[in-house]
C-alpha cells in the first residue's frame, strides 16, 4: 500500500499452477506412504513423531525434568530438610509455606539436621516450575521430580503436604527416577586480591554448604566477604569506566 | 410394477451407499490428513479408529438443537435442509455400473438414464448454493453472510466453465446421457490409448476437476469456510444435526463428483485394454464393473484429501479473477478447438 | 488515528459493515482484537485494541527481586523465552557491571539461536495454517519439539525454560548435545526444505503474499520496526552485528535482507535466518569445545543482588526484533522499575497502515507473518 512492489517475475512453472502444486502433492504422498507403512508396525509407538500417550510412556524424559517437587531423604532415611526457609524466600511465585521446629531427643533417625520442617507446603496451583527452590536448597531435600501429570480433583490435593512431597520420593525411588544431585557450575575465582580473596572463596560453591551447616557465624563471615567481593568489583568497574 | 420396485430398490441401495461411503469419508480425511502430516489421527474408536465417523454422528445427533435468538428461524432451518437435498439427488443420473440381467430382466446400474443428464447434473447442482447463502444469512452472523456470500460468487462463476468443460464433452460424444457416454468410452483410442474422455478431452478435463473442487467448495477453493478469516463462514453459527447435514452434504458432493469425473472422463466401468464384460457371466460383469467404477471413485475421492492437505488457499478475488480471467477463456478456447477438430474429422 | 470515530461492533452504517475479529478469534493468535470496517471484503478501517492479555508483568517486577524475574520474563514471548531471559539477565549484568564468563556467553548463544530456529518454526508454520495451507505446519512443529528436547535435557524445561542466571547460566550443555544437534540439524533442515517446496514456488502461495501488506523501509523505520519484519523491508539492522553482544562479533553469518516488505519478503526472510542460525549455534559450538571443560559459567555474583542506584537499558536481537529491558534500581534488592521494549509492540502499531485497503484475508496473512506474540505485547 505504501510503496510500489517490486513485481516478482513468476517462471513458467510457478505460473501455470498445476506444476508446482503435482511437485507438493508428491511430497505430502511421500509423507504419507512412509507413515502408512509405519502404521502396520507393532505396538502404540507406530509413526515415529507421535506418542499414543496413556499408553505409550516410553519417550524419554530427561532426568533433571522440572516437575513434580518430592522432599529427599538422606542414605539413612532420615529427612534432610533443615527448613532454613530458602526455598520460601526465592520462590517467585511464593508458593511453599514451611513451619520450622527443632528437633527433639530420640528424634535423630528421623531427621538428619538439629532443625526440620514441621510442615511443608506446595501449593501446586502456584507454582510456576521454575526451579529456583532447588536451586536455592542447600541440603539438596527440597527436588522437582519426573512427574508431570498433575491433575486433581479437588484444590486441597494440589496442595502438597509433607507426606505427599515424601510420597513423591519414595514412588521416585522406587521407580528408580531419583534427581542426580545438581551439578553446580563453575564459577569465576575470585580476584587476587591475598586475604580478601581467601574468605571468598568459601562464600561459593559447595564449600558454602558445608560451611553453612557448621554454625551460625560463618554466613555472617560469608555476607561480608561477598559484599566485599562486590565492592571490589565495582571498584574494578569504575575503574575501567574512568 | 416391477420396473417401480427395481427403481425404488436402486434409489434406496445407491442413497445408503453414498451416505456409506460419505460417512466412510469423513473417516478416510481425517485418517488421511493426520497420516500425511506425520501423526495417527483418530484411532481410538474401533479398529484403525473406523467407528470414528459413527461415534461422531451419535454426538452429532444427540447434541442440543440450538437457533440463535436472532437468527431467522425458517431461513437457518431450511439452510441445511436446501443444501443436502441437492446432494443426495444429484446422485440419480450417474451410473455406478454397467448392467446386471436378473431373471431375463436387463436392471442398468443407474438410478435413471434420462437423456438430459447433464443438464440435471448442472441444475440440482446449483440449487446446493441456495442453501449455503440462506443458512449464512439465516443465521444472522457477519462471519456467515460472508461465507454465504463467498460461495455464491464462487459457485455461480465457476458453474460457467463446468458447463463449458461438460459442453466440449457433449461436442465429442454427441449425447447428454452420462450412461451413453460411458458406453462410448470402450475398446482403445487411436490404437494404444484407452478410449477415455481424458484422452480426447485433456484440457477439459482439467477445468472440469478445477471448476467441482470449487463448486464443492474444497481447498484451495474453500474460502465460504475459511476458518482462518471468518471462523466458519456459513456454518459459523450451525451445531448439532444441522451441521451435520452440511458436512455430510458436502461430502455427498464429492462422491457426485467423483462419479461424474470418472463416468465422463475415466473410462466409467471399463478397464483399459480388455473387455471383461465378454468374458464374465451377467451377473458377476455387473458386480465387477461396480468394483471397478467404484475403485476409480475411491482415486478420486483419495485425490480430493490429498490436494487439500497440500495446497494453501485463494483468495477471494484471485478466486474470481481464475475463474473469470483463466478457466472460462480456456474453456471457451477448448470448445472452439473440440468443435474444429470434430468439423475437420467428421 | 483517535480523531477520526473508531469502527465499533453494532453500529453498521450505509455501505460499510463493521467486523469484530478476536479476541476468540481462530486466526487471532492469542487475544489480540481487531475491529475492522469493512466493504464487502475490503478493509476501510481497521482498529486493533490490545490489552487482553495484560498481566501488570512490568508492575509484578517491583515486588520481586532481581532473581525472581527470571521466571516471569519467560511469558513474555512464549514462543522463545530464551531470549527474554537472555534480555533480562544481560540488562541487570550491565546495570551492575558484571563480565559474563565467556563459556556462559557461548551457551547462550547456542541456546537463543535454538530459540529462534523455534520461534520462525512456529511463526511460518503458522502463516501457512493461516493461508490454509495446514501441512508444513506439522513438519515444522515436530522439528520444534525436537528443539524442545534439547531444552529439557539442558534444564529441565521445554517451554518455560527459566535460562540462566544473572551473572552467566546455571548448566552447562548436556554432555550429548554434539550427538542430539547432530541428529536435528539434518531434520530442521529438511523440514525447512519441505516447506519451502510446499509453499515458496506455489503459485497460489506466492498470490497469497507478494505484495500484501508491502511496507516502505522509511515507513519501516518511523514506526520503529525491528527484526525480520524490518529486514524483509530492505533494511539490513541486525542488533547481533550492529550492536554484538554475546561475542555475536565472533561468527560468521549473514543477515538476509528483502525488498518489498510485503509477507512473502518477511517468509523469506525467517526461512533463511534459520539457517544462519544453524550455522551460527555450528561455530558456537566449535569454540565452545575449544574451552576448557572447567571454564567458568558464572560470574562472582552476590547472594543477593542490590545493583547500584541508576537505569540501564539492554537489547538484544530476539527472532522478532530489538527486545530490551529497562531497568531502573534504587540500590535495593527489588528493582524500582522495568520497562519491556517488545519488538511486537512497536510493529504492531503499523498494522492499520499495513492492511487497510486490502482484504480481511490478507489482514490474516499480515498478522501471522508479523508474528505478533499477545503474551510479549500486553505484557
Amino acid at each position: 500500500m505504501a510503496k510500489p512492489v517490486v513485481k516478482k517475475e513468476y517462471t513458467l512453472s510457478e505460473r501455470i499452477y498445476l506444476w508446482e502444486i503435482l511437485k507438493g502433492m508428491k511430497l505430502t504422498w511421500g509423507h504419507f506412504w512412509f507413515n502408512f507403512k509405519a502404521c502396520w508396525r507393532p505396538g502404540p509407538h507406530t509413526i515415529p513423531t507421535c506418542w499414543q500417550y496413556p499408553e505409550d510412556r516410553t519417550r524419554e524424559i530427561s532426568p533433571i525434568f522440572r516437575g513434580e517437587h518430592m522432599l529427599q531423604r538422606d542414605e539413612k532415611g532420615r529427612e534432610t530438610c533443615i527448613a532454613c526457609g530458602m526455598c520460601a524466600k526465592i520462590c517467585p511465585a511464593k508458593c511453599i509455606t514451611i513451619k520450622k521446629a527443632k528437633r527433639k531427643e530420640g528424634d535423630e533417625e528421623k531427621y538428619a539436621a538439629k532443625t526440620y520442617a514441621a510442615s511443608f507446603e506446595v501449593d501446586l496451583l502456584r507454582c510456576i516450575f521454575c526451579g529456583f527452590c532447588e536451586d536455592a536448597c542447600p541440603k539438596n531435600a527440597l527436588v522437582l521430580g519426573q512427574e508431570y501429570e498433575f491433575a486433581r480433583y479437588t484444590k486441597e490435593e494440589c496442595i502438597l503436604d509433607k507426606r505427599k512431597l515424601l510420597m513423591n520420593y519414595r514412588k521416585a525411588k522406587e521407580d528408580g527416577k531419583l534427581k542426580p544431585p545438581r551439578k553446580r557450575v563453575p564459577v569465576v575465582p575470585a580476584p587476587p586480591k591475598p586475604e580478601k580473596a581467601e574468605k571468598a572463596e568459601g562464600a561459593e560453591g559447595k564449600k558454602a554448604k558445608v560451611a553453612g551447616a557448621k554454625g551460625k557465624k560463618k554466613p555472617v563471615v560469608k555476607k561480608k566477604a561477598a559484599e566485599k567481593a562486590e565492592s571490589t568489583e565495582k571498584k574494578e568497574a569504575a575503574e575501567k569506566e574512568g | 410394477m416391477d420396473d417401480w420396485l427395481i427403481a425404488i430398490i436402486k434409489v434406496v441401495c445407491i442413497w445408503v451407499w453414498v451416505l456409506l461411503i460419505a460417512v466412510v469419508m469423513t473417516w478416510v480425511e481425517r485418517r488421511g490428513a493426520a497420516l500425511i502430516q506425520d501423526r495417527p489421527g483418530p484411532n481410538r474408536a474401533g479398529p484403525w479408529g473406523l467407528f470414528q465417523p459413527l461415534a461422531d454422528g451419535i454426538k452429532l445427533f444427540t447434541k442440543e438443537e440450538i437457533i440463535p435468538t436472532k437468527a431467522q428461524k425458517f431461513l437457518y432451518i431450511m439452510g441445511p435442509l436446501l443444501f443436502s437435498l441437492p446432494a443426495f439427488s444429484a446422485y440419480a443420473v450417474v451410473p455406478f455400473g454397467d448392467k446386471i440381467i436378473l431373471g431375463g430382466k436387463e436392471i442398468i446400474l443407474q438410478v435413471s438414464d434420462v437423456n438430459i443428464g447433464f443438464l440435471y447434473i448442472l441444475a440440482i447442482g446449483s440449487m446446493g448454493v441456495y442453501g449455503v447463502i440462506l443458512g449464512g444469512w439465516g443465521s444472522t452472523n457477519k462471519y456467515s453472510v460472508l461465507g454465504g456470500l463467498r460461495s455464491t460468487a464462487q459457485m455461480v462463476s465457476y458453474e460457467v466453465p463446468l458447463g463449458l468443460a461438460l459442453l466440449a464433452i457433449v461436442f465429442v460424444y454427441g449425447t447428454f446421457s452420462l450412461r451413453d457416454i460411458s458406453l462410448a468410452q470402450q475398446g482403445t483410442f487411436l490404437g494404444f490409448l484407452p478410449n477415455w474422455g481424458i484422452f480426447k478431452q485433456p484440457l477439459g478435463f482439467i477445468l472440469f476437476i478445477v471448476a467441482a473442487y470449487a463448486e464443492a467448495n474444497r481447498v484451495p477453493f474453500d474460502l465460504p469456510e475459511a476458518e482462518s478469516e471468518i471462523v466458519s463462514g456459513y456454518h459459523t453459527e450451525y451445531g448439532s444435526m444441522r451441521l451435520g447435514l452440511y458436512l455430510f452434504g458436502e461430502y455427498v458432493n464429492l462422491v457426485t463428483i467423483s462419479g461424474i469425473i470418472v463416468a465422463l472422463y475415466f473410462g466409467s466401468w471399463h478397464m483399459p485394454y480388455i473387455d471383461l464384460g465378454a468374458y464374465l457371466g451377467p451377473i458377476s460383469w455387473g458386480v465387477v464393473s461396480f468394483c471397478i467404477f467404484f475403485l476409480k471413485v475411491s482415486f478420486f475421492l483419495w485425490l480430493f484429501v490429498w490436494v487439500r492437505w497440500t495446497l494453501p488457499r485463494f483468495r477471494y478475488d484471485q478466486i474470481m479473477g481464475l475463474g473469470w480471467r483463466g478457466l472460462i477463456p480456456l474453456a471457451l478456447f477448448n470448445i472452439f478447438i473440440t468443435a474444429l477438430f470434430i468439423q475437420l474429422t467428421v | 488515528m483517535n480523531q477520526n470515530p473508531t469502527p465499533q461492533t453494532g453500529h453498521d452504517t450505509g455501505d460499510y459493515v463493521t467486523v469484530n475479529i478476536g479476541p476468540s478469534h481462530p486466526a487471532m493468535h492469542g487475544t489480540l482484537r481487531v475491529v475492522a470496517l469493512t466493504d464487502g471484503e475490503s478493509l476501510k478501517k481497521v482498529d486493533p485494541e490490545i490489552g487482553y492479555l495484560h498481566r501488570g508483568v512490568e508492575k509484578l517486577g517491583e515486588s520481586l527481586t532481581y532473581h525472581q524475574f527470571i521466571p516471569i520474563t519467560d511469558r513474555l514471548n512464549y514462543c522463545s523465552a530464551i531470549p527474554n531471559n537472555v534480555s533480562y539477565e544481560m540488562a541487570v549484568e550491565k546495570l551492575m557491571g558484571i563480565e559474563v564468563p565467556e563459556k556462559a556467553q557461548l551457551i547462550r548463544v547456542i541456546m537463543m539461536e535454538l530459540a529462534r530456529i523455534a520461534d520462525h518454526q512456529v511463526c511460518i508454520g503458522i502463516l501457512g495454517v493461516d493461508l490454509g495451507a495446514f501441512t508444513p505446519f506439522f513438519y515444522l512443529i515436530i522439528q520444534r519439539e525436537e528443539i524442545y528436547e534439547i531444552f529439557e535435557w539442558f534444564n529441565g524445561a521445554r517451554l518455560t525454560n527459566t535460562f540462566g542466571r544473572i551473572g552467566g547460566v546455571d548448566a552447562d550443555l548436556p554432555d550429548d548435545f554434539d550427538e542430539r544437534w547432530e541428529e536435528l540439524k539434518p531434520n530442521v533442515r529438511k523440514a525447512n526444505e519441505e516447506t519451502e517446496k510446499l509453499l515458496t514456488h506455489n503459485r497460489i502461495w506466492m498470490d497469497r503474499t507478494i505484495g500484501v501488506s508491502a511496507f516502505s523501509a522509511e515507513d519501516a523505520l518511523n514506526w520503529g520496526f525491528t527484526g525480520p519484519c524490518l529486514r524483509a523491508c530492505g533494511v539490513k539492522r541486525d542488533l547481533r552485528i550492529d550492536e554484538p553482544y554475546c561475542m555475536y562479533d565472533k561468527f560468521k553469518f549473514e543477515v538476509p535482507v528483502g525488498k518489498n516488505g510485503d509477507v512473502f519478503d518477511r517468509y523469506i526472510v525467517r526461512m533463511i535466518e534459520m539457517e544462519e542460525s544453524i550455522k551460527i549455534i555450528d561455530q558456537a559450538y566449535k569454540l565452545y569445545k575449544e574451552m576448557p571443560a572447567d571454564a567458568p559459567l558464572m560470574a562472582r555474583v552476590p547472594k543477593v543482588i542490590k545493583p547500584p542506584a541508576g537505569e540501564v537499558y539492554s537489547a538484544l536481537e530476539s527472532p522478532n526484533g530489538e527486545l530490551g529491558f529497562f531497568v531502573k534500581s534504587d540500590g535495593s534488592a527489588n528493582p524500582y522499575r522495568i520497562r519491556i521494549r517488545p519488538p511486537c509492540y512497536m510493529i504492531y502499531q503499523a498494522f492499520p497502515e499495513l492492511v487497510e485497503g486490502e482484504l480481511i484475508a490478507d489482514l490474516v496473512a499480515c498478522l501471522s507473518s508479523l508474528n505478533v506474540i499477545a503474551g510479549e505485547l500486553d505484557r
